[in-house]
């Protein structure tokens, strides 16, 4: 079994952050169907899951043939009022027949794409991450599908406070066929929790240029429902912190302290502080079973570690502002 | 030592569907049209609906037979259910129809449990059903279908696979015409395309094959409104008939304590004439993706009975077709 996704993350196009309410009706995709919402630790609203219909061939590294028929599930999530995700995800497994079979075969199985052909599940995982192929199975296009049609909402007034690109993560989760049995190994105290020593739980993930970013993870079979919100928290987190440093590197902190140019730094530097460094709370929705994998990510490439010193550089550019202009006014003072 | 853990939980951050009562087996005993009464006398229709429950009788009997043999010694939920159709255009008046409908039946041994009307599989007390179910079909996608482009609908029809193209331009890069293709055919097509819905004075108008899907699917217990039941099965008193259809709720229950409406999976009696009608109503229930949780209640329920149930919904769903 192989779980494959790809998560769209970009700034919710809203002057202000939206709040709770219309980020509901923002959401309501589906007639009928109920939006999920939490308030804490931090405001989280999901759509109801659209499913699409897909008969193509599937990407493999190999170029070996595989074919897959069934569905891939798309869901957008709005975080703090202020980011949209769009996120698509299907679960490959093993075709019982070479046989096209009825539709109503596949609809019974939401969200899972039957293969057939040679190629392995690890060919594809690589054909999936690497280089795009034509024609091939193609999860971004629902994803944009779904961000445009949430951009076109009438909650939404399309006049976002700063311009910022959107990022995509692609995702493959290996399954390994037998679920974890955690009883056969001895408990550990906790805080001693190593993610590479632990089980089959693995996680990679690589920036793989411009705003694309990748991710491998393997883990047991009944950890697989909760991979996606994983993989979407992992998307926010390394939105958060490309826009952030985008932002940093655009306010030009060489110019001098207190300068007009420092102080429109400073301004650029503002929409950080004011709608996205409160967003930051990694694995605040990520089931605990998981969090070994958010922990390896922690280490390498360590996402907080690097937030940490964004949001200083920030403090310490307007403290340093702040100084130079009181400078000012202190000189003004003294020659009045 | 033990480790204290706090689990957070939102009641809103959690999905919730409430489940509906079910029977093993909901068998319709007829489905009526206004053509099928225009006689004038009431009389005159009695007779003819004598006639049409005379011809049902053996089949009920049968299919009760079928179910008490898979659970011997225990007696089987079965319901038995009416259409009428008051969607295409009003006829007769409840006051008049239903008590002839009850006593034709009767007259050879048969209950009608439930009678519904079918605008209610349209609109069920404000809820728009068949708004709904539309909003839950996934195309049977053609080969080749990446997700790149959006499914190639033409609005208001769905089919089960590939139409003949139908522009100049696709036609000269096939080099002519190129017949219509159904997806997964075993050696030849067997195309259908299915006119959902269309406007006439401004208005949808749905389907009358469409409405028939709606009211499969309220049959098999899978339709929710924000995770709620619709239309709810509602007490009538044949002593209290109402003079226009649209009084009637829904889905009207005219025996003291039937077994419930919905079930398990569903046979429906019918004229030959309406095979068209279902081939058309089986091509949208294929295509239609019911709530992942109505759908998990309805299986875990069936397994605890150890009653088998097929995992495709359309393959709940069966027929008696008359000559």
């Amino acid at each position: 079994m192989l779980a494959i996704g790809e998560i769209r993350t970009g700034l919710l196009q809203n002057s202000t952050a939206v709040p709770a309410a219309l980020t509901t009706r923002a959401l309501a995709l589906l007639p009928g169907e109920l939006v999920r919402s939490s308030e804490r630790p931090i405001a989280y609203a999901v759509s109801p899951e659209r499913l699409t219909g897909l008969d193509c061939r599937l990407p493999t590294r190999s170029r070996a043939r595989a074919r897959g028929v069934g569905t891939a599930v798309t869901r957008a999530a709005i975080t703090g009022g202020r980011v949209l995700q769009a996120s698509t995800r299907t679960v490959l497994m093993r075709a019982g027949t070479d046989r096209r079979l009825p539709w109503a075969h596949y609809l019974a199985r939401p969200g899972v794409v039957e293969v057939t052909g040679r190629a392995g599940f690890a060919d594809v995982a690589d054909g999936y991450l690497g280089v795009p192929q034509q024609s091939t199975l193609d999860l971004a296009a629902l994803n944009e599908r779904l961000f445009d049609d949430i951009v076109m909402r009438p909650e939404l007034d399309r006049r976002p406070p700063f311009r910022v690109a959107r990022t995509t993560l692609r995702w493959v989760a290996e399954v390994a066929d037998e679920p974890a049995v955690p009883v056969r190994r001895p408990p550990r105290p906790a805080g001693d929790g190593d993610g590479a020593g632990d089980g089959p739980a693995q996680a990679q993930f690589w920036l793989a240029g411009g705003t694309l970013r990748t991710a491998r993870l393997a883990l047991p079979a009944d950890h697989l429902p909760m991979v996606v919100e994983l993989c979407e928290d992992l998307a926010l987190h390394d939105w958060l912190l490309t826009t952030v440093t985008g932002l940093i590197e655009r306010g030009r902190p060489d110019a001098a302290p207190g300068s007009v140019a420092d102080t429109a730094a400073v301004q650029r530097i503002r929409p950080a502080v004011d709608h996205l460094l409160h967003l930051w709370m990694p694995a605040a929705r990520v089931d605990r079973r998981l969090l070994p994998l958010w922990e390896s990510l922690e280490r390498r490439p360590g996402f907080t570690r690097q937030w940490d010193v964004s949001v200083s550089r920030i403090r310490d550019q307007i403290a340093l502002t702040t100084v130079g202009l009181l400078g000012i006014v202190a000189e003004g003072i003294t020659r009045a | 030592m033990t480790k204290a853990e706090m689990v957070f939980g939102e009641v809103a951050a959690q999905r919730t569907v409430a489940s509906v009562p079910l029977s093993h087996l909901s068998i319709e005993l007829g489905h009526l049209y206004r053509e099928d009464l225009d006689a004038e006398d009431i009389n005159g229709y009695g007779r003819r609906l004598g006639h049409h429950f005379k011809a049902v009788r053996p089949w009920v009997d049968a299919l009760r037979q079928g179910f008490t043999d898979v659970r011997p010694g225990r007696a089987p939920r079965i319901s038995t259910c009416f259409l009428v159709d008051d969607y295409f255009g009003d006829f007769s008046t409840p006051a008049q129809l239903v008590p002839a409908l009850v006593t034709a039946a009767d007259s050879v041994g048969l209950q009608i449990d439930y009678l519904a009307r079918e605008s209610g599989c349209a609109d069920a007390d404000g809820v728009p059903l068949a708004a709904l179910v539309e909003a839950r079909l996934v195309d049977d996608p053609p080969p080749d279908t990446t997700g790149t482009r959006p499914p190639a609908r033409e609005t208001g029809w769905l089919c089960n696979g590939q139409r003949t193209p139908a522009s100049a331009e696709a036609l000269s890069a096939l080099g002519g015409w190129a017949p219509p293709t159904e997806n997964g055919a075993r050696n030849h097509s067997i195309f259908v395309d299915v006119e959902l819905w269309n406007e006439q004075d401004g208005r949808r108008v749905w389907s009358c094959p469409f409405l028939a899907a709606v009211w499969q699917l309220l049959r098999l217990g899978l339709l929710r409104n924000l995770g709620e039941p619709v239309a709810v099965p509602a007490p009538l008193s044949l002593a209290e008939l109402p003079e226009t259809w649209a009084e009637l709720p829904p889905v009207a229950q005219l025996t003291p304590r039937p077994a419930p409406f919905s079930a398990y999976r569903t046979a429906s009696v019918l004229a030959s004439r309406f095979l068209p009608v279902e081939l058309a109503v089986r091509t949208i229930l294929s295509q239609v993706h019911v709530d992942p949780e109505a759908d998990q209640q309805v299986v875990r329920r069936s397994g605890a009975e150890s009653v088998a149930l097929p995992a495709e919904v359309v393959d709940r769903v069966s027929y008696v077709f008359l000559s």
